[in-house]
């Protein structure tokens, strides 16, 4: 029997004139998979859309053989904790997580037992009886994630389910995934920030303009984006000095000089290692006036992601 | 793959069941929203209204028995034996005294009657004078600008001759050239217009010249009643001035116009109760001028006015609205709140989550309208005698209370679902609701086909008394106000829930298309 798997097939999303993810084709095996791009790249609409929450204009979608137009068999395996900052204005976090038990159709007392424990795994439990809108907003979006969990999903889709935690809920949190995980069950989360997930992501789906730039293992993207040469554009006054001090590089391939000599294009297969060399060029006494990335696309994307905001 | 078995909870969660208890359980949480959301107050104040009228009005009624009954009760024979033109003391005789009695006067200031249009002036002492002259600064009493004046004398020392008689006279310009000065010195006063001196522009004089300087003792002016006009037009202030050299003039005599008196009209109001009626006799110095006798309370109009402020008010009004405010934004409002999601999140159809939003505003709106119309019923019949409270309950009082509560409650079955259903494709309720008005509102004079695509005309039929309607009305209006309506109750019910189970159906194809549009997605 093969692995039950989320599918995105020829996915596209429009949102009036406006494009909000196109043509995605995706198979998610379970275990943790990070959606990680910049934001406003799709990452939310991707995770709507596996929820239900907003149709594709295009495509298919199966969550473990589900589709999202049918919530009432989706979401007794889901668990989706959204980015919306909202509760109910009447809701405590009990009671919050209770009601959303309720109608399950669990009895109340089963329902108050499971929203206790998920209470207890977040440390909400201080906090349970008091409204959710007077919350902290790292409370919030714990007192979310609890309502994720609640039921016991096999598929939990989880938005940015890291900002605003302190550090050792974190690391509880993520452990948690982990264990999640083992299990067989997907937690597939979403993050601007590469780093924050890379450790412990099984696979990451790079995303950017709503188009899926590179998706696998961490290791695959990592040098599906390392070996892609890159080029840049120096400032310099003394061109031809660092020009030949490049050159000597290995992972530098070609260099074109400027024909007003204040200013050359260097490719590059190892942004790291050049930028090392252009430190130790500038150490020297060469003055460098700037560094622009020439080739903007998967370069860029991956420079903010890897620096953060 | 393979679909999984559901995970705890209800093992058969697509049964009908269950999904009913689904339904019921998000109908309970929206119950809370349904009843105490802030948008809600007006709601209340829409369905209460009418109950606050009639109970205000029945306030007013007892307060005004209690004060009656307190001052005493008359024999209705003797009330009825009161007729115009009785004296006020008979009248205090004969029947009692009353429950209540005011008095008043009108006093009006009256220009005192019968007096002649002549005045005479004496002056003391006498003074010298060649020439005589008479201002005049208000020419009439009743405001009209026109000096009149028949005939000017002056007398002298012996009191007998007119010194001034045909003597040259000037003066202000005159009405017309035989109007003029002379006439006022001519001697006669009962020639008509013509023998008198008119002016009608300012300044108003007319002076005499004697012919030579004498003693003058005494003036006598003959105004316009002297002459046969009205007394209104006879001059009110005046003065005389004499002169020996027709440059330096002395005032010699001053009227300030004539005497003034007022007239005082006594009016008595008195009130008589005889237990059911109201006797107001008003008298005018003392003798009865007007009866008016009409009943403390009149159950059947008071019934009818019922009638008419249900189904006028009521059921085209505050149900219509009171849906409007609380079906529009069953989802429109957690759209905008943002918290909609948690719904679309739950393991339930849409159709199930319509069905229990549907159903906590049904449930509230019914509670808050039926619970009006009765508690105005209530309060409409509280003031009434308990006698004819009783016939009337034997006489289906207590059916045509139902029927209130039915229609009231079927009005928001009926419009509870049709603003549900527009709040899923429209925000603003405003143009909706204008239409859905004007639609109701013409619905009288379409096709009947067109009639029955609208909640009112089944609404109609459903009211135990027929909404009162002056046959004098313009017959557009009355097929405005009232539509024809479907013969029998049971087809009235059955078209009503018809006409809702589609349009909610066509709310759900809308509901289960929805889609989460927050506004800012990233």
């Amino acid at each position: 029997m093969i692995a039950p798997a989320v599918i995105f097939n020829e996915v596209s999303k429009f949102y009036g004139e406006v494009l909000g993810v196109n043509r995605v084709t995706l198979n998610i095996p379970p275990g943790i998979t990070s959606l990680v791009g910049p934001n406003g790249s799709g990452k939310t609409t991707l995770m709507n859309l596996m929820t239900g929450l907003i149709h594709p204009d295009h495509g298919h979608i199966l969550m473990r053989g589900i589709s999202p137009r049918d919530p009432e068999a989706l979401m007794r395996i889901t668990g989706y904790a959204t980015q919306y900052d909202t509760a109910p204005r009447w809701a405590t976090g009990f009671s919050f997580i209770t009601t959303g038990l309720l109608l399950f159709g669990y009895g109340r007392a089963e329902a108050e037992e499971k929203a206790w424990k998920a209470l207890e795994r977040l440390s909400l439990t201080d906090a349970a009886n008091r409204k959710v809108a007077g919350y902290s907003k790292g409370m919030r979006q714990r007192v979310r994630l609890a309502q994720a969990i609640a039921h016991d999903p096999e598929l939990l889709v989880l938005d940015e389910p890291l900002n605003g935690l302190d550090p050792l809920v974190r690391a509880e949190t993520i452990a948690m995934f982990r264990t999640w995980a083992s299990e067989g069950k997907h937690v597939i989360i979403s993050s601007h920030v590469l780093q924050e997930v890379d450790l412990i992501s099984d696979q990451v789906v790079l995303i950017a303009n709503g188009m899926i730039i590179a998706e696998g293992t961490i290791r695959t993207v990592r040098e599906e984006i390392q070996e892609h040469p890159s080029q840049y554009l120096i400032r310099c006054r003394d061109a031809s000095d660092v020009a030949s001090r490049l050159f000597s590089e290995d992972h530098v391939s070609e260099i074109r000089l400027n024909d007003d000599r204040m200013g050359l294009l260097v490719m590059t297969r190892d942004r790291e290692q050049f930028a090392r060399a252009l430190g130790r060029i500038a150490l020297d006494g060469h003055r460098i006036d700037g560094v622009v990335p020439a080739d903007e696309n998967v370069d860029a994307l991956y420079e903010y992601l890897i620096g953060g905001e | 793959m393979s679909l999984r078995p559901a995970q705890g909870g209800d093992p058969d969660s697509r049964s009908f069941p269950a999904r009913a208890r689904q339904a019921w359980t998000i109908a309970r949480i929206e119950l809370r929203r349904a009843f105490f959301a802030k948008r809600g107050l007006w709601v209340y104040a829409l369905a209460l209204l009418p109950a606050l009228i009639f109970f205000g009005h029945g306030v007013d009624v007892k307060t005004d028995r209690a004060r009656l009954v307190r001052r005493g009760v008359t024999d209705p024979a003797l009330m009825n034996s009161i007729q115009k033109g009785d004296a006020l003391g008979d009248v205090k005789a004969r029947v009692g005294k009353p429950a209540e009695e005011y008095s008043g006067s009108r006093i009006r200031r009256v220009r005192k009657r019968g007096v002649s249009g002549t005045t005479t002036h004496v002056i003391e002492p006498a003074v010298d004078a060649r020439f005589v002259r008479l201002n005049i600064s208000r020419p009439t009493y009743s405001g009209d600008q026109v000096a009149r004046i028949y005939e000017f004398e002056v007398y002298g020392a012996d009191g007998r001759q007119n010194l001034a008689l045909g003597r040259p006279a000037t003066g202000s310009a005159p009405c017309s050239p035989d109007q003029g000065p002379e006439k006022a010195v001519n001697g006669s006063a009962g020639g008509g217009k013509t023998d008198r001196w008119c002016a009608e522009h300012w300044p108003y004089f007319l002076q005499v010249d004697l012919g030579a300087a004498h003693v003058v003792k005494r003036f006598v002016v003959k105004h316009a009643s002297a002459g046969g006009e009205s007394e209104d037009s006879d001059t009110r202030d005046f003065n005389i001035q004499v002169s020996t050299d027709g440059k330096t003039f002395t005032t010699a005599a001053t009227s300030a116009g004539a005497s003034f008196v007022d007239e005082r009209t006594e009016y008595r109001t008195l009130t008589y109760f005889d237990g059911r009626r109201v006797a107001r006799l008003q008298f005018v110095d003392g003798t009865l001028d007007s009866i008016g006798i009409s009943p403390l309370l009149n159950f059947e109009e008071d019934r009818m006015i019922f009638a008419g402020i249900f189904q006028y008010f009521y059921l085209r009004l505050a149900i219509f609205f009171g849906c409007l405010g609380m079906f529009m934004y069953l989802f429109s409002g957690e759209m905008s709140s943002r918290t909609l999601h948690y719904w679309f999140l739950a393991p339930a159809p849409r159709e199930v989550l319509l069905a229990g939003k549907y159903a906590a505003g049904l449930i509230a709106s019914a509670a808050i309208f039926s619970g009006g119309a009765l508690l105005a019923f209530i309060a409409m019949i509280w003031p009434h005698d308990a006698v004819e409270v009783q016939a009337y309950w034997n006489a289906g009082g207590m059916t045509h209370a139902f029927w209130y509560a039915a229609a009231a409650v079927l009005g928001c079955v009926g419009y509870g679902s049709v603003f549900l259903a527009v709040g899923l494709y429209v925000r603003n309720p405003i143009i909706p609701a204008a239409v859905l008005l004007a639609w109701e509102g013409i619905s009288g004079i379409l096709p009947y086909v067109l009639q029955k695509i609208g909640i009112l005309y089944y609404l109609q039929s459903l009211c135990p008394v027929p909404a009162p309607m002056d046959n004098g009305a313009p017959m557009l209006i009355r097929l405005l106000a009232a539509p024809a309506a479907p013969a029998s109750r049971p087809a009235a019910i059955l078209g009503l829930l018809c006409l809702s189970a589609l349009v909610l159906w066509i709310a759900s194809r809308a509901v289960r298309s929805m889609e989460i549009s927050y506004g800012a997605e990233a």
